[in-house]
C-alpha cells in the first residue's frame, strides 16, 4: 500500500486483508476534515494499539455496538459548535457491530436524520487452537505452551522474508476441551483442532512461482507440504545464575573439594552435561556427583578429560562408576535444571538458546551415554518418553533428518546388565542423523521445484504422512503480534478464530456454526442491511466491493455530498477466515459481484440504481474459498445457494438487458 | 432569592446555568421530568443546545461520550435499569477520562420492577471511575451540579460525576431554594476548554487497545486521581461558598452533633432530613446522638471519618442498598475505615432500610438508635414484615 497521511501504514492487518484495504479508500475519499468513530473490531484494533495509531484525522473507539450513537453525539456537537458544515462524521463498524449489536444504535441515527455516513465492513463473520501438550520456542528456550505468558519473545516465521525472527506474544487464550487431531510428518507430530491453521506449500504449476499458504487442518491432506524448523542458527552462551559457593572454613564441611565453576556455558561443558543427563546421578545432602561408567566404557574417559579440565577437580574412580565429591559441584548442578532420576531427566529450555555447536556438544555427550550407531545413523535410547520428546526436538533445531520416538517393552525376566528384569519395563528409541547438502545446482528441478524454502537456513518444507483423530483435550492458543504465527513443535502455526454473524452467507463454515453431519453450515441467509437502511427513508444507501475501487471512491464521496442519514456497505474479503490465499481478494470480492452473490446497488432517495452483471454460476465463487468447500461435492446445496444468487438477480435486476448484452458480444 | 421548586425543575434550572453543548437522555420515571423541562428550555430558545432523543439510554450515553470527546460540555440524566443499561458506556466514560456529568434519580432494581427510591443502581456502580456525590435536599442538588462541573473538568482531574439524588423523594418533592444568578455561575464555572478532543485541525486517537503492557497503568493512573479528588473537593467547596455563600464544608462529609455524640448513625441521601429531625428531638432529651452524612461515596474519605468517628461509642450505618451476599455498599467501607486502626467504635451496626420506596420513618431511625444498644448487629433489615416472609409457594 502507498502511503497516506490519513491512514498510515504500519498498522498489523493481516496480509491481503480486504478491510484495511476498503478503510484506507474510505477515508482518503471523505478527506482530512472527517471525524471517524469506531466500533469494536478488527478494524480497531489492527489500527489503534496503544502506543501506536495508523489515524491521521481525528478518530475515536467507545464499544462493540455504539459507534453510530458515539457518531451521533459527535455530529451534535460539531452543530452546537457551528461547525459541522465543515466536517465529515464516518461511523464504520464490521459486520456483527452492524447487524447484530449495533443494530438498535444504527436504527436509532438512521432514524434521527444525522448527518452522518455509516460504513459497514462486511467480512461475512465475525473474524483456533494447540493441544496444552505443545511446545512452543521462545527466545528463553523451549516451554511447554501452558508455561507461555504474555510478552514472552516467540520465534516466528517471516511471511515476507522467510527469516526466523523474534516477536512478542499478545494473548494466551484457553480455547475449552475440543477434539484434537494429531498431524504427523518425517520429523514432525503435533496436536491440534480441526481450524487450527497451518503453513502450507502451494504448487501454482510449472514455470510460476510457488507460494506459502495458511490453511486449516481440515483442509490439509496427506501429501501436502507445511512448514516446519530446520534448524536454529545464532544462540548465545547460557549464562548461569551464580552459586553461592561454600569456602573452605565454613562450619557445614570438613574437607572440600576445591572446584572451579564455570560462569557460561561451553562446548565442553554441554558435553559434560549431556554425559550427566544419559548416565549422571547427584546426590546434593552428600555433595556427590556421580556417573554409572563403568571401567571400558568410553566415555568415561572423555568424562575424566572433561571434567578435569572444566572443573580442575579430583574425580574418584570406581571399577562401575566415578564419582566427584563436591558440594559445590552438586549446587552448580543443581541450579541448571537437568533433572534428577532416570525417569525425571530432562533437556531444560535454555539448552533451545545456545549456539549450535553447544547444542551439538550436549547431543553428543547424551550420545556418548546412552546411545550408539546403528546403519548409519545415531541412535538414543532412553526409559523416559518426555525426554526422547524434548531430545527430538533439539536435533530438529540442528539440522538433522530425525525419526519418530518407537516405544518397546522388555519382558519381565529379561536380562539386563547383569540382573534378570522384575517386571516389563518400558523403553524407547530414537534415530537420526546429520543431513547431507542438497545438490541444488546439480538437480535443481529434483529440489526447488519440489521445496522452494532448499536454500533457507532455517525453514523447510515437510510432508504430511497422517492426520489422525485423537479425541478430547484440552486446547489454548496464543496470539503474536505482527507476523501471527508461532513455532509449536517445530511447526509453524498461525495463532488464532472465526464465528458466525448476522451477515453470514447461507451454508458457510465458521466456528459457530460448523459443518456437521447434520449441518451444512449458517442456516439462515444474509441480513438484509441495506434494505433494512433503507427502510429508514434515509437519502442515499449504497453497498460496493474493494474489488472495484473507482466505484467506492465515488460512492464514498457521493454519500457525504449528500445531507442527513447514508448507509454505506462494502464487501470486504478476509483470508484467513474465508481460506483462500491472500492475493485472492480482489478476485474473491469480484466473482461475488459476478456471480449475483453480493449485489452492488445504490438507493438514491429510494430509488434503486444496480450494477448490472452477467451472472456466473455460483460453484466459481464457491470454489475460490475453503469455508464452502463442504458444499462443492452437494448438488442440492450448490442448488441452494444459486437460488440465493437468483433472486438477487431478480429483485435487484442486476441481469443485463438482452439487447445491451448483444451490443457487447458484437 | 428563594423559589419554590419541584426537584426535577430545580435540577434542569442549574443544568441549564451550567451551559451544555449537547444533551440526550431516554424517559424513564423518576427521571424523566429532568429532561423534559431541559427539552422544553432548548425548544423554548431559553437554552442554546443540541438536544437528542435516542432510543436507549445506551446510546444516550454514547452521545453524550461522543459530545465531551467532540470538546462541549454535555449532559445526561438516568435512573435504575436505565443505569444498568448504560453501565458498559460508564465504565468506558471513565476509562477515557471524559469530563461529564450525570443525575442519577436513585430508584430500586428489577427485578421484582420497583420505580421507587433506593440507592441500589449508583451503587452497583461504585467501581466504574466515577466521582459519585449524595445529595440530602434541593440545594444540595443544585449545589453539587455545579461543583460536580468544576471537578470533573478541572485539568487535574478529566473524570465524570454521578450526582445521585433519591427519586421522588427529591425530585418529584418541592422546596424553596436559592437559584443562583448566571453571572454567579459563569464566575465559578468557566467555559469548557477541552485538554483533548476530536478536531481536524489536531487529529488524535481515542479509546486505543491497551494491551497487558500498559492497562494496569491506566487503571492506576484512575486510582490515583480519585484520591487526588478527596483534596479538590474542599478546595472546589471553599471557593463555592466565597461565590454562593453557603458552606459544604469540605464536601466530603457533613458532621450533625457528632463531637460528643455516644451513638452515631451514617447514611447518605435524603434520610439524613429524617435522622437529623430525630436527633433534634432526642438531643432535646438530653440523648447524646448526632449525624454523619456522607457526601462523596466515590472517593470515599476513609480518613476523614476515621477522625470523626473515632472517639464514638456506637455508630449505626442506615443504608439504602444491599451488596447481596455481603455487608451493605456504605457498612462495607465504614467498618473499612476502622480496620487495623488504633481506635474504634464499640459497636459499627448496619442496618438496611428503605428499599424500594419503603418509607423510613422518624419512628424507624429512632428504632436503629435503640438497636444500638444491644450487641453488634450486621445486615439488619429495618420494618420487615413478617407475615409476608412466610412461604406460601408448593408444598
Amino acid at each position: 500500500m502507498e502511503n497516506s497521511l490519513l491512514f498510515k501504514p504500519g498498522h498489523t492487518a493481516c496480509a491481503g486483508c480486504g478491510q484495511a484495504i476498503a478503510a484506507k479508500i474510505v477515508i482518503e475519499a471523505a478527506g482530512p476534515d472527517t471525524i471517524v468513530v469506531n466500533n469494536t473490531g478488527c478494524l480497531e484494533v489492527f489500527t489503534a494499539k496503544f502506543p501506536e495509531t495508523a489515524w491521521g484525522v481525528p478518530w475515536i473507539h467507545s464499544l462493540f455496538e455504539n459507534a453510530a450513537a458515539v457518531a451521533s453525539g459527535v455530529e451534535a456537537a460539531l452543530k452546537y459548535l457551528g461547525k459541522k458544515e465543515s466536517v465529515n462524521v464516518i461511523a464504520q463498524a464490521g459486520d456483527g457491530g452492524t447487524a447484530d449489536i449495533g443494530l438498535q444504535a444504527l436504527s436509532g441515527m438512521l432514524e434521527r436524520g444525522h448527518d452522518i455516513l455509516y460504513v459497514c465492513y462486511d467480512n461475512e463473520a465475525y473474524m483456533n487452537c494447540l493441544s496444552t501438550s505443545s511446545l512452543i520456542l521462545t527466545k528463553d528456550g523451549l516451554k511447554k505452551i501452558t508455561e507461555v505468558k504474555v510478552g514472552d519473545e516467540v520465534y516466528v516465521f517471516d511471511q515476507k522474508t522467510h527469516q526466523l525472527v523474534i516477536k512478542k506474544c499478545s494473548g494466551v487464550f484457553d480455547n475449552g476441551r475440543k477434539e484434537v487431531f494429531e498431524l504427523k510428518t518425517l520429523h514432525h507430530t503435533i496436536k491440534a483442532t480441526a481450524n487450527h491453521p497451518f503453513l502450507v506449500l502451494q504448487r501454482n504449476g510449472r514455470g510460476r512461482q510457488n507460494a506459502l499458504v495458511w490453511k486449516a487442518l481440515e483442509d490439509v491432506g496427506a501429501g501436502d507440504r507445511v512448514v516446519t524448523l530446520k534448524s536454529l542458527n545464532g544462540g548465545k552462551p547460557f549464562k548461569f545464575p551464580q552459586v553461592e559457593k561454600v569456602e573452605r572454613g565454613d562450619f557445614k564441611v570438613n574437607k572440600i573439594n576445591e572446584i572451579n565453576l564455570p560462569g557460561e556455558s561451553s562446548v565442553e561443558l554441554m558435553k559434560y552435561l549431556g554425559i550427566f543427563v544419559g548416565d549422571g546421578w547427584r546426590r546434593s545432602n552428600r555433595g556427590e556427583i556421580g556417573f554409572a561408567l563403568p571401567q571400558g566404557k568410553k566415555a568415561r574417559e572423555v568424562l575424566v578429560d572433561l571434567h578435569q579440565r572444566i572443573f580442575a577437580s579430583k574425580v574418584s574412580m570406581h571399577k562401575d562408576y566415578v564419582y566427584i565429591n563436591s558440594i559445590n559441584l552438586a549446587k552448580f548442578i543443581d541450579t541448571l535444571g537437568l533433572g534428577q532420576g532416570a525417569k525425571n531427566k530432562t533437556v531444560p529450555g535454555w539448552v533451545f538458546t545456545l549456539p549450535q555447536d553447544q547444542r551439538e556438544a550436549f547431543v553428543e555427550g547424551m550420545m556418548l551415554a546412552d546411545g550408539y550407531d546403528c546403519r548409519g545413523s545415531k541412535r538414543y535410547v532412553s526409559a523416559n518418553p518426555a525426554l526422547l520428546q524434548r531430545l527430538r526436538l533439539l536435533t530438529q533445531t540442528l539440522n538433522y533428518r530425525v525419526g519418530k520416538i518407537h516405544m518397546q517393552v522388555k519382558k519381565k525376566g529379561t536380562l539386563c546388565v547383569s540382573r534378570e528384569l522384575l517386571a516389563d519395563s518400558r523403553y524407547g528409541y530414537i534415530c537420526f542423523s546429520k543431513k547431507k547438502e542438497a545438490q541444488i545446482e546439480k538437480y535443481p528441478s529434483q529440489y526447488r521445484y519440489r521445496d522452494f524454502l532448499i536454500d533457507n537456513k532455517f525453514f523447510q518444507t515437510e510432508e504430511v504422512i497422517s492426520i489422525e483423530s485423537k479425541g478430547i483435550e484440552p486446547t489454548l492458543d496464543l496470539r503474536v503480534e505482527d507476523e501471527h504465527n508461532f513455532i509449536a513443535d517445530g511447526i509453524v502455526v498461525h495463532n488464532t478464530g472465526v464465528q458466525r454473524s448476522g451477515l453470514t452467507p447461507f451454508s458457510t463454515s465458521t466456528s459457530t456454526s460448523p459443518v456437521g453431519k447434520c449441518s451444512a453450515g449458517n442456516v439462515r441467509p444474509k441480513k438484509p442491511m441495506p434494505d433494512i437502511a433503507a427502510a429508514h427513508g434515509i437519502p442515499y444507501v449504497a453497498t460496493a466491493t474493494v474489488a472495484f475501487i473507482p466505484d467506492l471512491q465515488r460512492k464514498v464521496k457521493k454519500a457525504l455530498s449528500i445531507k442527513g442519514p447514508k448507509y454505506l456497505q462494502i464487501h470486504v474479503p478476509c483470508p484467513l477466515g474465508w481460506r483462500y490465499e491472500t492475493e485472492q481478494t480482489l478476485q474473491v470480492a469480484k466473482l461475488a459481484v459476478e456471480t449475483g452473490l453480493y449485489p452492488i446497488i445504490e438507493y438514491e432517495n429510494g430509488v434503486l440504481i444496480p450494477r448490472k452483471i452477467t451472472p456466473k454460476p455460483v460453484e466459481e465463487y464457491l470454489k475460490s474459498q475453503g469455508r464452502f468447500k463442504h458444499l462443492l461435492a452437494d448438488p442440492e446445496e450448490i442448488r441452494k445457494i444459486q437460488a440465493v444468487a437468483d433472486n438477487n438477480i431478480q429483485k435487484y435486476n442486476l441481469k443485463v438487458e438482452e439487447q445491451v448484452q448483444q451490443k457487447i458480444t458484437q | 432569592m428563594k423559589e419554590l421548586l419541584e426537584g426535577s425543575r430545580a435540577v434542569a434550572e442549574i443544568v441549564k446555568l451550567c451551559k451544555p453543548g449537547v444533551i440526550s437522555a431516554y424517559p424513564i420515571t423518576p427521571q424523566t421530568h429532568i429532561v423534559e423541562e431541559l427539552a422544553t428550555m432548548v425548544n423554548n430558545g431559553e437554552l442554546s443546545a443540541q438536544f437528542v432523543n435516542v432510543e436507549s439510554e445506551h446510546s444516550a450515553a454514547s452521545l453524550v461520550l461522543g459530545g465531551v470527546a467532540t470538546g462541549v460540555r454535555s449532559y445526561t440524566a438516568t435512573s435504575s435499569q436505565g443505569l444498568l443499561y448504560m453501565g458498559e458506556v460508564i465504565f468506558n466514560i471513565a476509562g477515557m477520562r471524559l469530563p461529564l456529568v450525570l443525575t442519577c434519580a436513585n430508584r430500586a432494581v428489577s427485578a421484582p420492577i420497583n420505580i421507587w427510591n433506593d440507592q441500589q443502581d449508583s451503587l452497583s456502580l461504585r467501581d466504574a471511575g466515577w466521582v459519585q456525590l449524595y445529595a440530602e435536599n434541593l440545594q444540595e442538588v443544585a449545589d453539587f451540579h455545579l461543583m460536580a462541573y468544576r471537578i470533573a473538568e478541572d485539568k487535574s482531574i478529566m473524570l465524570p460525576v454521578m450526582v445521585c439524588m433519591d427519586g421522588f423523594i427529591l425530585t418529584h418533592g418541592m422546596e424553596p431554594l436559592d437559584v443562583p444568578e448566571q453571572g454567579q455561575v459563569d464566575k465559578f464555572l468557566p467555559a469548557y476548554k477541552a485538554l483533548y478532543k476530536l478536531d481536524p485541525a489536531e487529529p488524535v486517537s481515542m479509546g486505543l487497545l491497551a494491551d497487558p503492557d500498559y492497562y494496569l497503568e491506566t487503571r492506576f493512573a484512575l486510582q490515583e486521581t480519585l484520591k487526588d479528588v478527596l483534596k479538590l473537593l474542599p478546595k472546589v467547596s471553599a471557593e463555592f461558598k466565597s461565590v454562593f455563600n453557603r458552606d459544604y464544608k469540605d464536601c466530603l462529609i457533613e458532621e450533625y452533633m457528632v463531637k460528643d455524640a455516644e451513638k452515631v448513625i451514617v447514611a447518605m441521601g435524603s434520610v439524613c432530613g429524617t435522622v437529623k429531625e430525630v436527633v433534634d428531638e432526642l438531643r432535646k432529651k438530653g440523648k447524646k446522638v448526632g449525624l454523619l452524612k456522607v457526601i462523596s461515596y466515590r472517593p470515599f474519605p476513609y480518613q476523614r471519618i476515621y477522625d470523626s468517628l473515632k472517639d464514638v461509642a456506637k455508630v449505626g450505618i442506615l443504608d439504602k442498598a444491599v451488596s447481596l451476599g455481603a455487608y451493605p455498599p456504605l457498612a462495607a467501607e465504614i467498618k473499612g475505615a476502622f480496620c487495623g486502626k488504633k481506635k474504634s467504635p464499640k459497636v459499627i451496626s448496619s442496618f438496611v432500610a428503605g428499599l424500594g420506596g419503603r418509607d423510613i420513618t422518624p419512628e424507624t431511625v429512632k428504632e436503629v438508635f435503640l438497636k444500638l444498644n444491644q450487641k453488634e448487629v450486621n445486615n439488619e433489615f429495618i420494618d420487615l414484615k413478617p407475615e409476608l416472609l412466610k412461604e406460601s409457594y408448593g408444598e
